[in-house]
């Protein structure tokens, strides 16, 4: 497990909105797996079950959050979605243009284009981590990658 | 003819099939604009891996690091499981083996008379020759082309050290190990030729292979450097 970390790590940069709440996650994921580890079934793949304890926890942190953050919508809306300033600079992590387009993505588009693009899961592999049908997540990571695109081609 | 946008990108991330891929091919050849597209598709790709790679490259910090050094001192997660099994374990490895090896006779029988097959027999154990030894011995995961006979899939090393590679075609897919001066093969199952389906499913063609890849592995699978590395060594 220790030496899935730094993959489980830019996964969990590539979910979150800022490097301080990605460690957290990545903090919560292994707590979690730790603790269910039993429930890991030997000659399965351990890191797609990682990356799908991870994935749950991130939506249920953003569930949670978006709830609470409803009437903030306009700064999430704002260009500078990013660092709380403090603990982020300790994590030196710089994701730029590109971090800031993912951060615009809906979920359901950022986690398919973390998992396909950034991570080089199979479709099939990824579909079965985020326990959806193939068609469903070649859709999502199509709108992904196309509002991607259009938002580093402004950026550019 | 139209190319729907999934297709396109699907082709782009090479998880079309030869049949639908030569399809795309031929509409790219008629339309500069889907050429562009795919280029298009393929650029962004490589920016978010080169842009998200800084994060895997970095230092893992020590409190994410603590929760898991602490629970290895413990006790590793197969030796977690272990006792929950016990002695079935060992019989379910036994008879797992005793079947594999079954199959492997089968298959040898299909592959070996062959001149220049896949698959060698020598002292006993068998190797891997021809284009499959060749294959392993040269292509890299990253920059095989797309219509190789035999695709590598992930690269790692075993508990003894030893670099092993999962590959798959349309022949056979498997595990081999670097030994001595070739690849033993350590698993061999019967190839994705009648498989193809729209999405080649790279995944699930080699599902199996891949599993197991996942318990023999020590670590992590090697990423695109390390296996350029290992090939300058010589797979030592």
């Amino acid at each position: 497990m220790l030496a899935l970390l730094p993959r489980l790590r830019r996964f969990a940069h590539a979910l979150a909105r800022n490097a301080a709440d990605a460690d957290d996650l990545c903090q919560a994921a292994i707590e979690r797996a730790l603790k269910s580890r039993t429930q890991w079934q030997p000659g399965t793949r351990l890191d797609s079950w990682m990356y799908r304890i991870m994935r749950n926890l991130w939506i249920d942190t953003a569930r949670a959050r978006s709830r609470a953050a409803q009437t903030f919508v306009a700064e999430e809306a704002g260009a500078s979605v990013g660092d709380r300033g403090d603990k982020a600079v300790e994590a030196a992590i710089e994701l730029g243009n590109v971090g800031r387009a993912m951060n615009q993505l809906p979920d359901e588009q950022r986690e398919a284009v973390a998992l396909v693009l950034v991570e080089g899961f199979a479709y099939k592999e990824a579909a079965e981590i985020l326990d959806i049908p193939m068609g469903t997540l070649t859709s999502r990571l199509v709108r992904g990658r196309e509002a991607l695109m259009t938002k580093l081609g402004e950026a550019a | 003819m139209s190319i729907p946008p999934e297709t396109l990108m699907a082709y782009a991330d090479g998880e079309l099939d030869p049949i639908a891929a030569k399809r795309v091919e031929k509409a790219m050849a008629a339309d500069p604009d889907l050429a562009r597209q795919v280029a298009e598709h393929r650029a962004l790709a490589e920016q978010l891996r080169g842009t998200f790679a800084s994060v895997a490259e970095a230092p893992v910090p020590e409190s994410l690091r603590a929760p898991l050094e602490a629970s290895a001192k413990v006790a590793s997660l197969d030796e977690a499981r272990a006792p929950r099994s016990g002695r079935s374990t060992h019989w379910f490895r036994n008879a797992g083996a005793l079947a594999a090896m079954l199959v492997v006779g089968v298959m040898v029988g299909q592959l070996v008379p062959h001149d220049g097959g896949p698959v060698a027999e020598k002292r006993g154990a068998l190797v891997a020759s021809g284009t499959l030894a060749h294959a392993l011995n040269t292509q890299l995961a990253a920059t095989q082309p797309e219509d190789a006979p035999v695709r590598m899939l992930v690269s790692f090393r075993d508990r003894q050290g030893a670099y092993c590679r999962t590959f798959a075609g349309s022949m056979a897919n498997g595990i081999a190990c670097h030994q001595g001066d070739g690849w033993r093969i350590r698993q061999l199952r019967a190839g994705h030729a009648e498989a193809a389906t729209a999405y080649r499913q790279a995944g699930s063609e080699a599902a199996a292979v891949l599993a197991d890849a996942q318990t023999m592995m020590a670590g992590a699978p090697l990423s695109a450097d390390q296996e350029a590395r290992a090939r300058a060594d010589h797979w030592r």
